[in-house]
């Protein structure tokens, strides 16, 4: 009994999630995203055929088996980090936009209403929906990133394993950009709305995490509070980034738990915040 | 326990607030429905009596204000709960990415059909609405009726106890119609419950057993059809007749009509309508009037919600 229920269970997320991905196809989402991740990987290549890259690598090379004078691993992996942090940006950047629709489609009604005639708790239906925009996402992070981890090996010879982290820490801020979408569109059904919130919150990150210069800058102890409190309060895209870039540099300094920590704590409580919605929703 | 309704609502209310101005507009009124076990069940209305936003409240689409609702014993609001239970949505929206079989296996996956049943039921139940050739095109390229009768198996894919049908022959031609019907009168016997939601009183009229009429957000009219139409009948008027007698006498099969000044029965032949007011008598009521009539369904639906708008 308890059997057949937990296969009935699994054949219900299977279903949310390979739904999502077959919209994602029918709605050129799933080629767009990956289209262009190929254009960067394309780009990629490229830049790696000139020749002042192509003489600087063969220089790097050549001259860290004689003499020295720089360290060739060094190079490579500053090279991967700085290459990370493009990826982190156009991966998240193209996630946004290309999961804003996911959870309006869902919610049209005389579709909502037949979803929710089954014998599903609407939250098993939100974040099956959820779930199945993160794989997409997750398949697309995958194919991008590895694929430039190979590009970067093949041509340096050099395979730094820490550059694939990019993948889950890409897909973990993704999923907190994610949870602000999904509480948008359950409730406004905009695509629209859903990226421009995921984007400020994106740009306000950046912003915000110049806290040190700005909290000099500012004349009283409320402001100073208030910007804190904003930037403790948002998920923090940029920090995450720049603690990406440290851990792939084998930084030991690099100061990703309280950027983790808080993001997630965003990410849960807006999460909540749009199931407790759309389970109060009339459709 | 084996449930003696599939359906049954006690008081079910449903009022929307509009957001900002807090005006409060009543869409089902302290509705008391009860859909027994295996019979055909039409549920009628002028537009926007309430009928959509009942059976949304049924299904878990719509949250009831205050009230409670049952679908085979079981509160509305657990899943579980739905699961026995077919539906076909009016103004459907099915994924147009999807193809027919697609769209089949999908609905049936959220109600826990196991991979191998869903595979065989959906080539059965596609050759059954004469959609045999079309399982592998997208629903993009169907047509209204097309999407009608794939709809149809969709609500039937799993096997329900209870199917809820809202408008299901909305945009079908008149084959198409005949089809449906075909299919929906071979569940007849089969212990399955059909409830329509439906404007085509011809259709509710040629179809179902039961009848509620819903006028404004409330019950205006619930019984058997037979007792309603089909010849003579007989309509009995009283007073002061307590609720427990108003529930044995809809259990013998009359319909109800309940009004402010008095409350009316139907019946459908003499002897019922004797027996109605020995049980009316026996229980306190006093008998205010009995006249034989001669109506249509149409005839019933028009004099009832004419009534309650002059009300």
């Amino acid at each position: 009994m308890n059997e057949s229920l937990n296969r009935s269970h699994n054949s219900v997320w299977l279903a949310l999630i390979s739904d999502t991905f077959q919209e994602a196809r029918a709605r050129w989402l799933f080629w767009g995203l990956f289209g262009l991740s190929s254009l960067l990987v394309g780009i990629f290549l490229f830049v790696l055929r000139i020749d002042v890259v192509q003489g600087a690598v063969s220089f790097m090379g050549i001259e860290s088996t004689e003499r020295p004078i720089y360290n060739i691993q060094k190079f490579v992996n500053v090279s991967y980090s700085w290459v990370s942090i493009v990826l982190y940006i156009w991966g998240t950047f193209l996630a946004v936009f290309a999961s804003s629709g996911l959870i309006p489609s869902v919610l049209e009604a005389g579709r909502i209403s037949l979803l929710l005639s089954k014998p599903i708790t609407r939250t098993t239906l939100l974040m099956g929906r959820f779930a199945g925009n993160l794989a997409v996402v997750g398949l697309n992070h995958i194919y991008l990133i590895c694929s430039i981890w190979i590009i970067i090996g093949l041509k340096t010879g050099i395979w730094a394993p820490r550059f694939l982290l990019a993948i889950p820490i890409s897909l973990f801020i993704f999923s907190v950009l994610l949870c602000a979408v999904v509480l948008v569109g359950v409730i406004s059904e905009s695509a629209a709305l859903s990226v421009m919130v995921a984007v400020a919150l994106m740009l306000i990150s950046t912003i915000l995490a110049q806290r040190q210069i700005v909290v000099k800058l500012l004349d009283s102890q409320w402001s100073r509070d208030l910007w804190l409190g904003f930037y403790w309060i948002i998920p923090k895209v940029y920090d995450f980034g720049v603690a990406m870039k440290d851990i792939i540099l084998y930084d030991r300094n690099a100061d990703w738990i309280s950027p983790a920590w808080t993001s997630a704590l965003f990410g849960i409580a807006v999460l909540s915040g749009a199931i407790y919605i759309f389970r109060r929703r009339d459709f | 326990m084996k449930a003696e309704y599939a359906v049954e609502t006690a008081r079910l209310e449903k009022i929307y607030r509009s957001r900002f101005r807090g005006r409060e507009v009543k869409a089902v009124a302290n509705l008391t429905v009860r859909v027994p076990v295996g019979v055909k069940f039409g549920l009628l209305g002028p537009n926007g009596a309430g009928k959509t936003t009942f059976v949304k409240m049924l299904l878990s689409a719509v949250n009831p204000t205050s009230g409670a609702a049952t679908i085979f014993g079981r509160d509305a609001r657990e899943p579980e709960a739905r699961r026995p239970v077919g539906y076909l949505p009016e103004n459907h929206r099915f994924p147009t990415y999807l193809t027919g079989s697609g769209m089949l296996d999908f609905y049936s996956a959220l109600s826990g059909m196991e991979e191998r049943q869903r595979r065989r039921r959906a080539a059965e139940l596609l050759e059954l609405v004469g959609l045999k050739d079309w399982g592998d095109v997208r629903i993009k390229k169907y047509s209204k009726g097309m999407l009608q009768r794939l709809g149809l198996a969709q609500a039937l894919m799993h096997e329900p106890r209870l199917l809820v049908l809202d408008e299901p022959t909305d945009g079908v031609d008149p084959v198409g119609r005949r089809d449906i019907r075909r299919i929906l009168n071979d569940l007849t016997g089969s212990g399955v419950t059909i409830f329509i939601n439906s404007h085509l009183l011809s259709e509710v009229e040629s179809f179902c057993e039961y009848v509620a009429i819903l006028n404004k957000g409330h019950l205006a009219l619930e019984g058997k059809i037979s007792s309603l139409v089909g010849g003579r009948g007989y309509r009995i008027g009283a007073t002061g007749v307590p609720a427990e007698a108003m529930e044995e006498i809809r259990r013998s099969g009359a319909s109800i009509f309940p009004g402010a000044q008095m409350d009316e029965f139907q019946v459908a032949t003499r002897e019922e309508a004797n027996e109605t007011i020995d049980r009316l008598r026996a229980a306190g009521g006093l008998i205010e009037s009995v006249t034989a009539s001669n109506t249509s369904l149409e005839d019933v639906f028009i004099q009832t919600t004419s009534s309650e708008r002059a009300a």
